[in-house]
């Protein structure tokens, strides 16, 4: 029982220590109180350097499909992977999906200093990606800042499609046939005042709703991407009717 | 005929009396008797700088820990006896059984700090029995750990003198979701606010953080910047992550079961919106279980692991439904109009607690519904929205996110809505879930 108690006090204190970066050797121990010293503390000795591994399988990947990252070190106190992985544990894997070909690097600190391992990862266009177009990107990236492709608006609480929003919906479906070198995301969006777990759900079914009939109307699925914000992203930050109904709506991005 | 419709609006206003009802005889029903005295700990040699800033220290989490615990009634210390406690032989154990005292139990000790190392030793006494109830020495060489001993010595407390009704909450931790720049991520806190640090560094936005079971990780729902898709990750403590996706670009509310199995809401190719599913812990074979028109989101498990509690909007607009984790037996928990949200459900399976706004009111406030009588309990009110309720492990305590003081912070509070405390102060907080108790 106490062993236990000991061991899980010093793992505490290690994982304390690894956090705040603390080189001090510390120790934690608790036993019922008798008067005599406590143990003096062992002089430190050198500590090894860390060894780093850090590979991808496969290297290469279409965009869109995902690769695993794995690592393997010892003697590390912390290891961190760039490009967005972050804090891991001394081994380990990752499944990875990166849009461009990314170098990922990974830095091991221990006791005994710090070494870094890369390996990169490239990404290949998919097939579907293959007739993405500057020109086509720019045009519409164009009509959107002038307002010729709109968002649709959507009640309280719901997910569906009014007249005008059908109407809204064809026009912009037209931009989209005339220029087909573009993928389109579909953004969902909320207003602050329902709950951020239901708000995420229903911001789904709002970017569906919208996607739905655009795919109806002949736009090619591979080319849209329906992707909720819930109340993330407010376009209007007001606490009033008017900047929750602006906020009610599925809005279309092109990158 | 004039009759009936008279006893069905005197049921409706008893039913409006149920939510008014003060819920603290509900969730407390052994009203708190021990009364318990924490003497200040006092210096054990020479009352140098280093060993009365541990002093400080010390004194308050230990005193704010058994406070917040629910579990004693804890008379004020200008009561107290003036002569300070080293060691047994300096308690005057009549001085503790005056009528202004009268205490069942006695902590003391005392604290000394030099150079190299803090030394707590720590004792609670029976008053009545005069016998020692514990002893304990504790030996740190790194003074910010004086908190934890503090933490440390207050569960042990809790644990002797409730019977085994708690493990005590000293030594918990809080995750939340927590924008301080650009990008929201997952956070880690003591339970008492205290040792806030990043666990994630994805950008974009890290959101409904959720303990195992076992307390060994937790998940969440993520979606990284230049993704156009939500996936859940598993964050062990280690800091290791492993990704759980679909077909599908919305994936939200990971809730692990006792046994591993994790429930989350998703839309993927064979659901045409959000379903509840669940999966093995090591494996992605993901089962629809409600497979239903509408929302289906915020899962939360029985504590045996039979049952699930969701949100969904089937009946119109979203409530709280329970469906066997095999899919069958749905049924609504919660039918009153408006909204709710985040369901918990609590460590003894009698409760769940939830978020509601009311019809054309928007503030949510946090609520309780016990299970087998369907009564409703108000636990919130006043100022701000109050949302995404979380139970502590002991099921004496509750977190949450509330807009009361501005911006959404984290709260904690008595299951009983009582004895309201802030615990983080900077950026955006929200999403609180506290940990299972820590390892023995």
């Amino acid at each position: 029982m106490k062993r236990r108690f000991l061991g899980v006090l010093i793992v505490l204190v290690c994982s304390l220590a690894i956090i705040s970066g603390c080189k001090k050797k510390t120790q934690v121990t608790t036993r019922p109180p008798v008067d005599r010293p406590a143990p003096a503390e062992t002089a430190p000795t050198a500590a090894p350097a860390p060894t780093l591994d850090l590979s991808a399988t496969p290297t290469s990947i279409k965009r869109g499909a995902s690769t695993m990252l794995k690592w393997s070190s010892t003697d590390a106190d912390s290891i961190i992977i760039d490009s967005g992985v972050g804090n891991v544990g001394p081994e380990g894997s990752v499944s990875i999906s990166p849009l461009e070909s990314t170098t990922y690097t990974a830095t091991a600190s221990g006791a005994g200093g710090e070494i870094k391992a890369s390996t990169r990862v490239t990404v290949v266009r998919g097939e579907d990606r293959g007739k993405i177009s500057q020109t086509d990107v720019q045009a519409l990236q164009q009509a959107i800042e002038e307002g010729k492709i709109r968002p649709v608006f959507f009640g309280y609480d719901s997910a569906e499609l009014s007249a005008e929003a059908r109407q809204i919906l064809e026009e912009n479906s037209r931009w989209f046939r005339q220029y087909q070198g573009a993928t389109i995301a579909v953004e969902g969006h909320c207003d602050e005042r329902g709950t951020e777990e239901y708000n995420l759900a229903l911001g789904d079914r709002r970017a569906q709703a919208a996607t739905t009939y655009l795919i109806q109307l002949g736009i090619g699925s591979d080319r849209l991407e329906s992707i909720s914000y819930g109340e993330e992203q407010p376009f209007d930050p007001g606490h009033n009717e008017a900047a929750w109904a602006n906020n009610r709506r599925a809005q279309f991005v092109v990158e | 005929m004039k009759w009936k419709l008279i006893i069905v609006s005197m049921s409706c206003l008893l039913g409006t009396e149920a939510l008014a009802q003060r819920p603290d005889a509900v969730i407390f029903p052994t009203p708190t008797q021990t009364r318990l005295a924490a003497a200040d700990f006092t210096p054990r040699t020479s009352a140098n700088p280093e060993t009365q800033e541990a002093l400080s220290v010390f004194n308050k989490v230990l005193f704010d820990d058994l406070k917040f615990s629910t579990l004693f009634v804890i008379p004020s210390k200008s009561f107290y006896p003036l002569k300070p406690l080293r060691t047994i032989q300096d308690v005057v154990f009549e001085s503790w059984q005056v009528p202004t005292l009268d205490v069942d139990f006695l902590a003391f000790g005392t604290v000394q700090a030099d150079a190299t190392a803090t030394v707590v030793e720590a004792y609670l006494y029976d008053v009545k029995t005069r016998q020692q109830v514990l002893g304990k020495r504790f030996t740190i060489s790194d003074t910010p750990l004086i908190r934890r001993v503090a933490h440390e010595f207050a569960d042990q407390i809790v644990y002797e003198l409730s019977a085994g009704g708690s493990r005590g909450v000293a030594r918990t931790q809080i995750v939340f979701a927590s924008q301080r720049g650009d990008s929201k991520e997952i956070w880690v806190m003591d339970y008492d606010g205290f040792n806030a640090r990043q666990l994630t560094f994805n950008g974009g936005i890290s959101k409904f953080p959720e303990w195992s079971a076992d307390n060994k990780r937790f998940a969440y729902t993520v979606k990284l910047p230049t993704v156009n898709r939500w996936v859940l990750r598993n964050h062990e403590i280690d800091g290791a992550e492993s990704t759980i996706r679909t077909d599908g670009t919305y994936m939200s509310s990971p809730a692990f079961a006792p046994d591993g199995r994790i429930a989350f809401s998703a839309r993927t190719s064979t659901s045409r919106d959000s379903d509840i599913f669940v999966t093995p812990p090591s494996a992605s074979r993901f089962r629809n279980i409600t497979n239903h028109r509408g929302v289906d989101t915020a899962p939360t498990w029985s504590p045996t692991g039979t049952q699930i509690a969701f949100i969904s909007d089937r009946s119109g607009s979203p409530q709280v439904w329970v469906i066997d984790a095999d899919g069958s037996n749905v049924r609504r928990i919660v039918n009153e109009g408006g909204h709710c949200d985040s369901p918990d459900w609590s460590p003894d399976g009698r409760f769940i607690l939830y978020s509601w706004q009311a019809p054309k009111q928007w503030k949510h406030d946090v609520y309780l519904a016990e299970v087998a009588t369907g009564r409703l309990y108000q636990l919130t009110s006043g100022r701000g929205s109050n949302e995404s309720p979380h139970w502590s492990p002991d099921g004496r305590h509750i977190s949450f996110q509330s807009t009361r003081t501005g911006k959404k912070q984290i709260f904690i509070m008595n299951a009983d809505g009582k004895n309201l405390k802030q615990v983080s102060a900077y950026g955006i907080n929200e999403s609180p879930s506290w940990s299972k108790y820590p390892p023995e």
